[in-house]
């Protein structure tokens, strides 16, 4: 089993652009907000106060003392535990004791199986954590201001972005205990809840993956406008994450691999692949063998084509491919099929594989994740642990969110919004960026026509599909002007608003993989602190224009 | 503004509440059962009272599944939510090939909805048919079909009285492994699963405790769904009365016509013909089924006795009796009764079997390239299944005997192509080739079909 998305490689340099260019214009918006509101209310001394607020937060950060963030993160951490935070412990043995009667022998596959009960125990922490940093992070603060407790913090000699680090600190710390010993039990729960002879599927798969293109029928690699071909035939799946390629033609999937290391290969050099190949039969043919799959490896530059010894392709199974195993030598079928060593085929890192199909009018489908070279296992407890931190960044994120809100808001209003914020960042992200862009995230090559609220609600009731082009009016052109408005501010919001999705790395533990460094740790880990930074800054300065008194 | 002090608004509320548990005492109090110290009893509330009498309590429709009623008491009210979000989780997980969580929904559907027939119904056939379809691998494909008929047990299990429950069962272990494209195989593999490391060679006792044909083990599913509608008296609601009783008996045809589709015409064949036959006539043939008044019930068997006293003494005016023959007619077409009675019969009939065997054996001499033997053994086949059409003629309209008898006529005359022999004027069922030329034309796609199969 492959994962149901490609793991995006991460661009340090770009997205911290990005991420630089957004922040600059929030700024500048903020700013000029700021001293538009300033005017409007103080008049030509508005603008003054502005600069004198801002002089005065800039040599406040500078003298943050983290003697007395700590202090004030004990305190919030003392306070919580008064809460009664730990309650949810109980929620969760619950949970656990009485997990095996829903989920006892629902599949005997072990694969299956295995992948159930991660998934379990990992969805199960991610949302009894999440509600706890919430509400804690929701009502600490307006709870105190409304129990004048702040006011004795307030007039004590701090800052009031120390009080919101403090805070986010003290929190951060209850729920990341919380989370510590849930994971933990969680680890536990699953080797004890597994039988044994399924505990070896307990692996934590590592992946080097490829750019995938396709040739066609014909042995063409670009389309007619001259276009890599980036898929290959769709034969009527509803679900088009994999494309397909017909067997006995020239049809082909090309993965390049690059940056390899072969001593970093199996057993110091042995080349292991492990496809997921889908099966589309035309036509029954013999039912008792599977359809046939060949690689071919290829170096373009010293033009050697090794063949390799076609294997069965075992449909939604993880088809491991050892090529010493399988190929006794290797043979350059473009050079007298004289024999080979790999290292000459993998030059500089690089190589090329060519995958077939050889059962005639049958057809293959794959994705890119669907190959990869694949190096020895890690632990599993690594990789689940890793899935771990990655929650933890985002009830980072969560609490830092709430503690924000509740600089400014109320505590069921700040609530209410962190809670609105998470559960779009959770669930409509794709849908935000599929609007904006036209294309879906699984696959870029379908475009989505209509997404604008004008251009749909003069469509709908005329009965007209996307696809019918509108005539070129006055009307219409105003139509489009303001839906491009409006999908402009929702490109905004959606950079505004953190992809909550890409922290839960459940799909990687649970199919076996590791979770990756640079894929899944590194650009959540970049995230949550180019959020938090913002938000705490807001925080601070929402605390400090806020009127206590004013309950 | 009320002018009440705190302490007389608490009274009242607590007049309230008192007045409150009046009826909620009436209505929600639990039986209790016989005992040394309540020799009487109590029947409960009236809540009670009505689900004892509708026979509606979770005990009294099947095993209680403590998951699924914590569950649905967990949810309060949010059931109906958090069933639409699993099914649409169901449906988007089928779509993206996830069978892990797939079946994981399935198992949460049903927690919350867990006597709703249907819902079993979909679900189970949606594993066995349409899930198992997804795989490409034949053994991946009998794990799924295991999978739906361990679901449909399940149901069973949590609903006793659901007739239907039974019958599916029966169906899916009969027709879908009996008549798959795979049917082969999963015969095999419900006999031997193909799992070794969990069965070692032997069934999986889920699916195939006695470790049985699979139309036997049908057979016996079909005689349960009958016995728990007459056990409860209740109605199922999958087809008309008497087209569902028939169902033991078509299982053990199916049986006995599958043996010869795997070459058996042995005792056994013929032993299980009669069983069929015995099953048909003197069970299934001799139960009362409704009809519109003034007839009410008619039978469809009747032993010679019961018949001339039914002429003789209930029917007296030619009327009635047209009424009953014109109901016990209509079922029989219906069911096709006299077509399984007549071909069990002779089925179970050693020339028949005979006849059966030497065509068998003819076409596989003909995918073996012996066409002179195959050219032989046809002809004694065609000769002798002609002899016995003509001692029970009711036969020779029906589908299956004239696809039977044209199929050996088209291997013979490929034979005798190849061998380049003319046809003669005259050879066995001559009649039947001349009566179908539309039926042997579209008969020519399957010959052709089972020799590209047998290369």
């Amino acid at each position: 089993m492959s994962l149901t998305f490609f793991p995006k490689p991460f661009d340090l340099g770009a997205d911290l652009r990005h991420w630089a260019i957004v922040m600059v214009v929030i700024v500048v918006v903020s700013f000029l907000t700021a001293i538009v509101t300033s005017i409007l209310a103080l008049g030509f001394a508005g603008p003054l106060q502005v600069l004198a607020h801002m002089i005065e937060g800039f040599k406040d950060l500078l003298g943050t003392s983290p003697r007395r963030c700590l202090a004030l993160t004990q305190l919030t951490f003392r306070e919580a535990l008064r809460r009664k935070t730990l309650w949810v412990f109980a929620v969760f043995a619950l949970l656990f004791l009485f997990a095996g009667w829903f989920m006892s022998d629902v599949t005997a596959d072990s694969q299956l199986q295995v992948k159930n009960y991660v998934s379990f125990v990992l969805r199960t922490i991610s949302w009894l954590i999440l509600p706890v940093a919430l509400l804690l992070a929701c009502w600490g603060l307006p709870e105190d201001i409304k129990a004048r407790s702040l006011h004795t913090v307030v007039t004590k000699p701090v800052r009031r972005h120390e009080i919101v680090i403090g805070r986010i600190l003290g929190y951060s710390a209850i729920a990341g205990l919380v989370l510590a010993v849930m994971s933990v039990i969680g680890i536990l729960w699953i080797n004890r809840q597994l039988p044994d002879d399924m505990r070896s599927q307990l692996i934590a798969r590592v992946p080097v993956y490829g750019d995938i293109r396709f040739v066609d029928n014909d042995g063409n690699d670009k389309d007619n406008q001259g276009n890599v071909l980036t898929a290959g035939i769709n034969v009527g799946d509803e679900d088009m994450f994999r494309s397909f390629i017909e067997g006995n033609t020239k049809a082909s999937a090309i993965w390049e691999f690059s940056k390899l290391e072969p001593k970093r290969f199996d057993d110091g050099g042995r080349l292991k692949f492990e496809s997921s190949f889908q099966s589309f039969r035309t036509y029954k043919g013999n039912i008792e063998r599977q359809l046939m799959c060949q690689y071919t490896l290829v170096n373009p530059a010293k033009k050697i084509r090794v063949q390799l010894k076609p294997f069965e392709v075992h449909e939604f199974r993880r088809n491991v491919y050892d090529v010493a195993e399988q190929n006794k030598t290797l043979e350059d079928v473009n050079h007298n099929n004289e024999p080979v060593d790999l290292s000459a085929v993998i030059e500089e890192g690089t190589l090329q594989v060519e995958v077939r199909c050889l059962s005639s009018a049958q057809f293959l489908g794959m994705a890119r994740p669907d190959l990869f070279i694949r190096l020895p296992d890690h632990s599993f407890a690594v990789s689940y642990f890793k899935s771990i931190v990655n929650i933890g960044l985002m009830m980072v994120m969560v609490v830092v969110l709430g503690v924000m809100s509740g600089c400014f808001a109320k505590g069921p209003v700040a609530t209410m919004l962190t809670a609105f914020v998470i559960l779009v960042g959770l669930t409509a992200h794709d849908f935000m960026k599929t609007l904006v862009t036209g294309k879906v995230a699984y696959n870029p090559t379908i475009t989505v026509q209509g997404t604008g609220v004008m251009d749909s609600l003069y469509r709908i009731p005329k009965h007209m599909t996307p696809g019918v082009e509108l005539d070129d009016s006055f009307g219409v052109r105003m139509m489009k002007t303001f839906d491009n408005i409006e999908l402009n501010g929702l490109w905004a919001i959606q950079h505004v608003i953190p992809d909550f999705a890409s922290y839960d790395t459940s799909e990687y533990v649970a199919n076996a993989f590791d979770v990756p460094w640079a894929a899944a740790m590194l650009p959540n880990l970049l995230a949550t602190l180019g959020y938090c930074f913002p938000w705490i800054i807001v925080g601070y300065f929402s605390l400090r224009l806020r009127e206590l008194e004013a309950k | 503004m009320s002018n009440l002090t705190s302490l007389q608004r608490k009274l009242i509320y607590l007049g309230g509440i008192v007045l409150l548990l009046i009826p909620i005492t009436w209505l929600g109090l639990p039986p209790e059962p016989k005992s040394a110290k309540n020799v009487e009893g109590s029947p409960g509330g009236k809540l009670a009272q009505e689900r004892l009498r509708g026979g509606l309590g979770e005990s009294d429709l099947g095993n209680v599944d403590p998951a699924s009623s914590t569950m649905n008491l967990l949810l309060l009210g949010f059931r109906g939510v958090a069933t639409s979000r699993l099914w649409m989780n169901a449906i988007e997980q089928q779509r993206n090939k996830d069978w892990a969580a797939l079946r994981d929904s399935t198992e949460s559907i049903i927690l919350l909805q867990p006597h709703f027939l249907k819902v079993w119904y979909f679900q189970g056939w949606n594993l066995a048919y349409n899930v198992s379809a997804e795989w490409d691998a034949v053994a991946d494909r009998w794990y799924w079909v295991k999978e739906g008929i361990k679901f449909f047990k399940k149901g069973r299990d949590r609903n006793e009285k659901y007739a239907e429950l039974y019958w599916y069962i029966g169906d899916t272990t009969g027709k879908k492994i009996g008549r798959s494209d795979e049917w082969k195989q999963f015969r095999r593999y419900f006999r031997a699963d193909p799992d070794v490391a969990r069965f070692n060679g032997r069934p999986d006792p889920d699916v195939n405790p006695k470790g049985i044909d699979n139309y036997k083990e049908a057979r016996d599913w079909f005689q349960r769904a009958n016995d728990t509608v007459d056990r409860y008296k209740i109605e199922q609601h999958i087809m008309a009365r008497y087209l569902f009783r028939a169902y033991p008996g078509r299982a053990l045809f199916d049986f006995a016509a599958t043996l010869q589709r795997e070459g058996t015409f042995d005792e056994v064949g013929r032993a299980a013909w009669a069983e069929g036959f015995e099953v048909w006539t003197t069970k299934y043939g001799t139960e009362e089924f409704e009809c519109p008044p003034p007839v009410n019930k008619v039978k469809l068997e009747l032993s010679s006795e019961e018949f001339k006293r039914l002429l003789t003494e209930d029917l007296k005016e030619p009327e009635e009796r047209n009424r009953v023959t014109f109901w016990v007619g209509r079922y029989q077409d219906t069911t096709n009764y006299r077509f399984w009675r007549t071909k069990s019969q002779i089925e179970s009939e050693l020339q028949m079997s005979e006849a059966h065997r030497a065509m068998y054996e003819a076409e596989q001499a003909f995918h073996k390239a012996d066409t002179a033997r195959a050219i032989e053994l046809y002809l004694v086949g065609m000769t002798k299944y002609e002899k016995l059409l003509n001692e029970y003629p009711e036969l020779k309209e029906e589908d299956e005997t004239i696809d039977e008898g044209l199929l050996a006529q088209l291997g013979w005359r490929e034979c005798m192509d190849l061998e380049e022999t003319p046809i003669p004027d005259e050879y066995p069922l001559k009649e039947m080739w001349e009566t179908h030329p539309q039926k042997r034309e579209f008969l020519k796609d399957e010959f052709n079909r089972r020799r590209r199969a047998k290369r």
